[in-house]
């Protein structure tokens, strides 16, 4: 094989059933494997879906890993681990008198629930905690939360919950005492009695994880919840990863496996904070979105992905990620920067009911998943999904589904939304499943608007990207009429997560929880004194953050710090992530661009009859991102051609029902693979691949661009 | 518009629909609904049967929309109460005042805000002060429908094209209202003059922004004016959310949907609660009952009033009659009458409140409305302690008793559950949401601070029929219950965290146990001139255990001072740390100075008591009540139970039944074979010898009653029930089968006792009605 032609990147999204590999060349094609994922080694899973897409391009394994320049792990093992309870037996030290509060705070009984679950008491439930009671032990101290000791340490209640930890057999041990995100000195001291107390025990290598080494945010659940993670299901998680880059290490790779982490960059197997890599899936598809932003030019961009159980947003703003510091996660309360995204659960394989009480038509929230719906007999289902009103309506080729290799039965579709919500309604089968689909787009649409509009901005500000498997069925209907600046449909909708992946920034970020208090009548040298203290909270960080690096062999001249903060009112209990003007904070000057970039954001946020500046500021938490660069894959370029399709594009024609219209026109069908940059076609139409289907109605226009996106617009 | 039309035709130049006055509208809306048993006489809903999905389209909107406006805006607040623990709810009404949709949160202020709405309608605020668009009014007046003070209104009318179309509420739970003592729900005060600064749906703003007036006057009347400043501006904001919202709506559906709708869906939630009703429950009546100790005759209860300074209990019957159309009633017929302390409420607030329960249960929707007002028929008897007749009355904590008052009807809906076969929904009842943290002085931060933890967010919830209660995980008021960080409520108040811990024996036993409890243990820390008190149920049990299972254990209290621990800790001796796990053995006082004070005691309602540094302070938040008889729980869980500190050992035997042995680690086992089945059967025995004849027993008991042989606080009870209703009275003598001039009245046991009964006869009291230009508005059956 030619140089050229050896694959640069490999993507990999490592699924609790199936496991996808994305090879990409330098020009910007690519391949996409499938094997079955193999729990018992992950690797062989990933080595057979490997050779499974480059059988494609008729190379092997070996011919392909000498040439990788880079390789991204996506999965969902860590974050099975936890669900399941298969972690690690951990061991856990706490302040004594409090040792009940993982159990009792840390989760939540109605975490992850729909609306009316969460209100409906008799649902809730606890999950079981990820350290049993009998696996922590209290040790007296206590730090108020203005880091003065009012209990100093008692070190010999810490060295005999050590040995009882150790004598039980735990696989590691993890401290979290109150405050210690403001004051670390005492669980320090806990930790390195730890460690003593290991050695003695002749166990050198015990793992020992102290909070305020890994995460020093405020609210001890969180903190405690994530460090535990860290012990828990990272570092078995670690093993895995690490055999997987060995494995490929085997076949000739010569850089390091890196994985996705739930910030929205990238992380060496050999992160510190491991545990932030447990959401990893969901958030390519925003990466990628990132990615087509920076090739069109574009640093607004609203990401929506409409999957078969749920519609998930992302937002990036001036080039950025929405970060969220304390999410909820497999029901459990977490301190880690999260890609914010909002879901709802609507998709295409959302059930739909007639609401007993209200008689209306509900969507969702369950869904038949992979089950499709009634067009689909093997799936099993006894109920109607989103899917089978777009089978009747000649929105989806029953021929066609996922290439045919699912055959779908248009009768059975049309019988059962007769029987299930047409006839209880009164309508006729089209009007019910435009009805339907007029529902599910308008609630989308909703979403999006409010997502947007929560943050303080106007879709005028930005360009719409929609994927997954479902979305541009839906993509004229939940962003028509919005006035969106752009709407981008990438031709390769449907495996757009898994290339996002690839395209992911290699980054560390490092965040610290902190108080700097300053008022609109504070004197110069208190604003000094406060930026200064800043200041020497991003130098730590950025230590942080460069030493992760040359774990990796990245010298410090390779990376690209970027410092930013997060800041609120005094008083106040929300904070907001801000993005600082200038790469250091020294002086008078530097707090108050610091200040007005704050309040600038907030008023975006909430409103600026709700800035409260006579509060005064409090500097909440410190951050600091570091880059180097990576391959990425390149996205291809063609050559235009002209606006007509060719012949051979156009398959066909299909009847297909305008739900906004209400009534069935001719539809023409195109096959995506063979449509040309330049083309444009006018709705009227359904463009297909063997993974989407496209829709364009009458009154929307789309340009496929030269480098295959697909542009909505309204005519 | 087909279904709305002019009742009163003469020529009106009102600001609502058809240029009706609001009270013209309203009166027409009431007269259409008495009509026809339909909202607005909607027989049908003609927007819904030939456009459902705009109806959809618009629910979609409008109720993401508050839910929106509530998420986004209460990030703005600072208190913790409002931005940790949700208390919060923004409403969108029509012209008439009704609740179209509501957020989630407290959501009974779906009927605050709406009573205070309908106030100002009622009393011509159209006239003067006038309602424009742009307008901002503020309520907390508990004499018209709000819970208590702390809860402050924000309403803004919202206009389209100069009509008055919809109005939108928010509402937050305020930190401080500058009652008698610091904090939200304070005790103390024995009438409204000193239960908190109180607003009657002022105008406090005009074209959007707030009347400087205002802003001064509001914020120098509490404590805490940072906290009320960002609380207003959180439902400011929010209001605001709604309006341009419902504005939008208008845009793209046109006025005449959202007319049309804004009634429809009212009466949609009232067929809705019909069918849920249908559904899960079945046709006939349950009577139950509730009670609350009220102990003001104790040396750490300081009123200034001396009439007020008895024990008393706070009485709640309670009628459910689920009729064969699926109609209900719910009758508090027999409630004994307000009283001289803060634990009276009004009529909305009792029967609004209900909604936030029934909503956990018979019906956990996003529709909820004013339709399941109009679906149910309420009966409070007027002079009841949920229905004052005296316009000096307290509220400022109103859920010492509603809580308890509403209990009792988890139980008489879990019957029609369990009878249905849904033994999932049957729910033992709520806890008694307490130990309320309150107090204030001079905070850690030198500043004027008030504190109310919302810990007790976070109670056992009562067992169902096939499971035990959640453990620590709702409150009445909130099932999304959340007990917050420690590092943030050490954020808020000057009090260190030395415990926080699973309450051991809290749930009640069962065959499912009532959720446990839990205890946070707090040393007062960096404060100044401080003062802190109790508030809950210690004396008495406020719930009741379902078919056989057991009610959850009452509070008490313990406090210390001169703990001496400055110089335990210092010398690295023992701490009070962790659970107070058997009250009985007083593990704590071991670990504290021989000279420390310490109160450790049922008096669970006491007044500001100065704490210094180093004091203690338990805040216990009570359990849930359990199901079914405790023999028949399964020897594992009670195994577990122990194992997790959740049961104590002695409890376990003495309530289970079961045979136990601990282990050299200190770990037990709970033996579930023949031993533990020959202890129980033994029990059974012992019970059967100790049980007698219920004709024998009502036979004693009815000598005990023809007799007045019962405590002062017993006879007071009934005494003010009797005063209030003569049927209650009936049929209190009917079941005892007692003498015809059986009688038993406050006047008697002042002239006996020499108690004083303040306010216990009409001619001692006066009603806000008397007020003159006062228009009060009824909404219930009296």
């Amino acid at each position: 094989m030619e140089a050229m032609q050896a694959p640069e990147v490999l993507g990999i999204d490592a699924g609790g059933t199936m496991t996808d590999t994305f090879f990409i060349r330098p020009d910007g094609s690519f391949v996409v494997g499938k094997a079955q994922t193999t729990p018992h080694d992950e690797a062989e899973g990933i080595v057979r879906s490997a050779t499974d897409a480059l059988k494609q391009w008729g190379l092997t394994a070996e011919q392909a890993f000498p040439g990788l320049a880079n390789s991204v792990y996506s999965g969902t093992t860590m974050l099975n681990r936890i669900v399941q309870r298969q972690g690690a037996k951990v061991g856990l030290i706490l302040n004594r008198g409090v040792e009940d509060f993982p159990p009792m705070r840390a989760v939540q009984s109605f975490s992850g629930y729909s609306y009316e679950d969460r209100i409906h008491l008799n649902t809730h439930r606890y999950d079981a905690p990820l350290v049993p009671r009998q696996y922590t032990r209290g040790v007296t101290e206590r730090v108020d939360g203005k880091a003065h000791v009012v209990i100093p340490l008692r070190e010999d209640e810490a060295r005999q919950a050590a040995r009882e930890l150790i004598a039980l057999g735990v696989d590691s041990i993890v401290i979290s005492l109150l405050q210690s995100y403001q004051f670390s000195a005492h669980e320090r001291r806990v930790r390195d009695i730890c460690r003593e107390v290991a050695q003695e025990m002749g166990k050198p290598d015990l793992p020992i994880f102290a909070s305020c080494d890994y995460y020093p945010h405020r609210k001890e659940s969180h903190r405690t919840n994530t460090i535990i993670l860290e012990a828990y299901a990272a570092e078995p998680s670690r093993r895995t990863l690490s055999h997987v880059d060995k494995r490929f290490k085997e076949l000739g790779a010569t850089s390091d496996l890196l994985v996705m982490a739930s910030h929205g960059g990238t992380v060496s197997w050999k992160a510190n904070e491991l545990a932030r890599t447990i959401v990893s899936g969901p958030i390519g598809g925003v990466i990628g979105a990132k990615y087509i932003a920076e090739y069109v030019g574009r640093k607004n961009i609203v990401c929506t992905d409409v999957g078969g159980t749920s519609f998930d947003i992302a937002q990036i703003t001036g080039g950025s990620f929405v970060i969220k510091q304390d999410p909820e996660m497999a029901r459990l309360v977490l301190s880690l920067p999260l890609v914010e995204m909002d879901s709802i659960g609507a998709g295409s394989g959302s059930f739909l009911r007639i609401n007993p009480y209200t008689d209306s038509i509900q969507v969702g929230p369950d869904s038949a998943g992979y089950r499709v719906g009634m067009c689909w007999e093997e799936g099993g289902v006894d109920t109607v999904t989103v899917t089978d009103c777009h089978v009747v309506l000649g929105h989806i080729n029953p021929d066609n589904f996922l290439g045919g290799e699912v055959q779908l039965d248009y009768d059975r579709a049309y019988k059962y939304l007769k029987k299930q919500i047409a006839d209880p309604l009164g309508f006729s089968v089209e009007e019910a499943a435009s009805g339907v689909l007029e529902l599910v787009n308008f609630n989308l649409r909703q979403h999006l608007r409010s997502v947007i509009s929560a943050k303080g901005y106007a879709a005028s500000e930005f360009v719409c990207i929609s994927y997954g498997g479902a979305g541009p069925l839906h993509t004229y209907g939940y962003t028509g009429g919005m006035g969106f600046r752009d709407v981008i449909v990438p031709a390769w909708a449907a495996g757009f997560s898994a290339f996002g992946s690839a395209a992911a920034d290699f980054e560390y970020r490092y965040d610290k929880s902190m108080f700097i208090n300053l008022g609109l009548d504070s004197s110069d040298e208190e604003k000094t004194a406060g930026a200064r203290q800043l200041q020497e909270a991003w130098d730590e960080l950025g230590e942080h953050v460069l030493k992760e690096f040359e774990v990796n062999g990245y010298p410090r001249e390779a990376v690209t710090l970027k410092n930013d903060l997060r800041m609120q009112y005094q008083g106040q209990l929300n904070d907001l992530e801000v993005d600082v003007p200038i790469p250091h904070a020294r002086t008078v000057e530097d707090w108050e661009r610091i200040a007005d970039a704050f309040e600038e954001r907030y008023g975006e946020v909430y409103a600026h009859a709700a800035r409260s500046p006579e509060l005064g500021f409090s500097v909440t938490g410190a951050i600091m991102r570091g880059t180097v660069s990576v391959a990425k894959p390149r996205i291809a370029e063609e050559q235009l051609a002209g606006a007509t399709p060719s012949p051979e594009a156009l398959v066909g024609e299909r009847k297909f029902f305008v739900p906004t219209q209400r009534e069935w026109v001719m539809a023409s069908i195109y096959e995506i693979e063979k449509l040309k940059a330049g083309n444009t076609i006018s709705g009227p139409a359904v463009l297909e691949s063997p993974t989407m289907s496209f829709v364009v109605p009458p009154g929307f226009r789309t340009r496929l661009d030269e480098r295959r996106l697909f542009h909505l617009q309204e005519t | 518009m087909a279904v709305i039309t002019r009742t009163q035709k003469k020529a009106a130049m009102g600001i609502t629909w058809d240029r009706e006055t609001l009270i013209q509208h309203r009166a027409g809306v009431l007269d259409r609904t008495r009509e026809t048993g339909c909202y607005n006489g909607l027989e049908k809903l003609p927007l819904k049967e030939a456009e459902p999905i705009v109806f959809e389209r618009l629910f979609s909107k409008l109720r993401s929309g508050v839910v929106d406006a509530r998420e986004t805006s209460k990030k703005i607040a600072a208190s913790p109460i409002v931005e940790q623990e949700g208390e919060l709810c923004f409403t969108l009404y029509n012209a008439a005042g009704d609740c179209v949709v509501t957020s989630t949160g407290i959501i009974i202020h779906v009927g605050t805000m709406g009573a205070a709405i309908k106030y100002m309608i009622a009393n011509g605020w159209e006239d003067n002060p006038g309602i424009e668009d742009g307008d901002l009014f503020t309520n907390n007046d508990c004499s018209i429908g709000n819970v208590h003070p702390c809860d402050v209104a924000t309403i803004v009318p919202i206009f389209y094209a100069g009509t008055l179309i919809g109005w939108a509420g928010g509402v937050t739970h305020v930190i401080d209202t500058g009652a008698l003592s610091p904090g939200s729900m304070a005790t103390g005060q024995t009438q409204r003059f000193g239960d908190g600064y109180q607003v009657t749906c002022r105008k406090v703003g005009s074209n959007d922004e707030l009347f400087r007036d205002w802003l001064h006057e509001s914020q120098r009347s509490v404590r805490t004016p940072r906290y009320w400043i960002l609380d207003e501006r959180t439902r400011v904001a929010g209001c605001h959310k709604i309006r341009e919202m419902v504005l939008e709506a208008i845009e793209e559906e046109g006025l005449a949907a959202w007319q049309q709708f804004s009634y429809e869906l009212v009466e949609d939630g009232r067929r809705g609660l019909l069918k849920r009703i249908r559904s899960l429950c079945v046709p006939g009546k349950t009577h139950q009952v509730s009670f609350v100790d009220v102990p003001y005759e104790h040396p750490d209860v300081n009123l200034v009033q001396p009439y007020a300074k008895i024990n008393t209990i706070m009485h709640a019957p309670s009628t459910i009659e689920i009729k064969p159309d699926a109609t209900w009633a719910l009758d508090f017929e027999g409630s004994s009458r307000w009283g001289w302390h803060s634990f009276n409420c009004h009529q909305v607030s009792f029967t609004s409140g209900i909604w936030v329960m029934m909503t956990q249960t018979l019906i956990p929707t996003e529709r909820i409305n004013d339709g399941a007002y109009y679906g149910t028929h309420f009966h409070l008897p007027k002079g009841a302690w949920m229905n004052p007749d005296d316009r000096r009355t307290a509220h400022a904590y109103s859920w010492h008793f509603l809580v308890s008052g509403w209990s009792p009807l988890w139980r008489g809906l879990s019957r029609s559950y369990f009878a249905r076969g849904y033994l999932e929904e049957v729910n033992a009842g709520n806890a008694n949401t307490s130990n309320w943290l309150q107090g204030g002085g001079i905070n850690q931060d030198g500043q004027v601070h008030s504190v109310n933890s919302f810990e007790c967010a976070a109670d056992g919830v009562g067992a169902s029929a096939v499971r035990d209660g959640v453990e620590h995980g709702a409150a009445i008021w909130n099932p999304e219950g959340d007990m917050g960080d420690m590092e943030i409520w050490e954020l808020a108040e000057p009090l260190l965290y030395l415990g926080r811990n699973v309450k051991a024996d809290s749930g009640g036993g069962g065959k499912y146990r009532g959720g446990s409890g839990f205890e946070s243990l707090r040393m007062v820390w960096g404060a100044k001139d401080w003062t802190m008190y109790f508030m809950g149920n210690g004396y008495m049990t406020s719930d009741c255990g379902l078919m056989g299972g057991y009610p959850s254990a009452a509070g008490y209290r313990f406090e210390a001072h001169r703990t001496g621990l400055k110089e335990a800790i210092a010398e690295g001796l023992a701490l009070p740390l962790g659970q107070d796990f058997d009250p009985d053995a007083r593990g704590y006082e071991d670990a504290l100075a021989s000279g420390a004070i310490v109160k450790r005691d049922q008096q669970c309602v006491t007044t500001e008591a100065v704490f210094e540094e180093y004091d203690l302070y338990l805040n216990y938040i009570r359990g849930g009540p359990g199901f079914g008889d405790p023999l028949d729980r399964d020897p594992r869980l009670i195994e577990d139970d122990i194992n997790n500190f959740r049961v104590s050992p002695q409890h376990a035997k003495q309530l289970y039944g079961v045979v136990m042995s601990q282990s050299d680690d200190g770990s037990w086992h709970v033996e579930a074979g023949e031993a533990t089945a020959e202890r129980r059967a033994q029990v059974k025995q012992e019970r059967l010898a100790r049980a007698e004849p219920t004709r024998a027993w009502m036979q004693r008991e009815r000598q005990r009653v023809v007799d007045k042989d019962a405590t002062f606080q017993v006879k007071q009870m009934f005494a003010s029930s009797f005063g209030l209703s003569e049927k209650f009275l009936r049929e209190f003598k009917t079941f005892w089968d007692l003498p015809d001039d059986w009688q038993l009245t406050e006047e008697e046991l002042h002239r006996d006792l020499g108690v004083p009964v303040f306010g216990a006869t009409k001619d001692t009291r006066e009603d806000l009605s008397s007020l003159p230009d006062v228009h009060v508005v009824t909404f219930v059956e009296e």
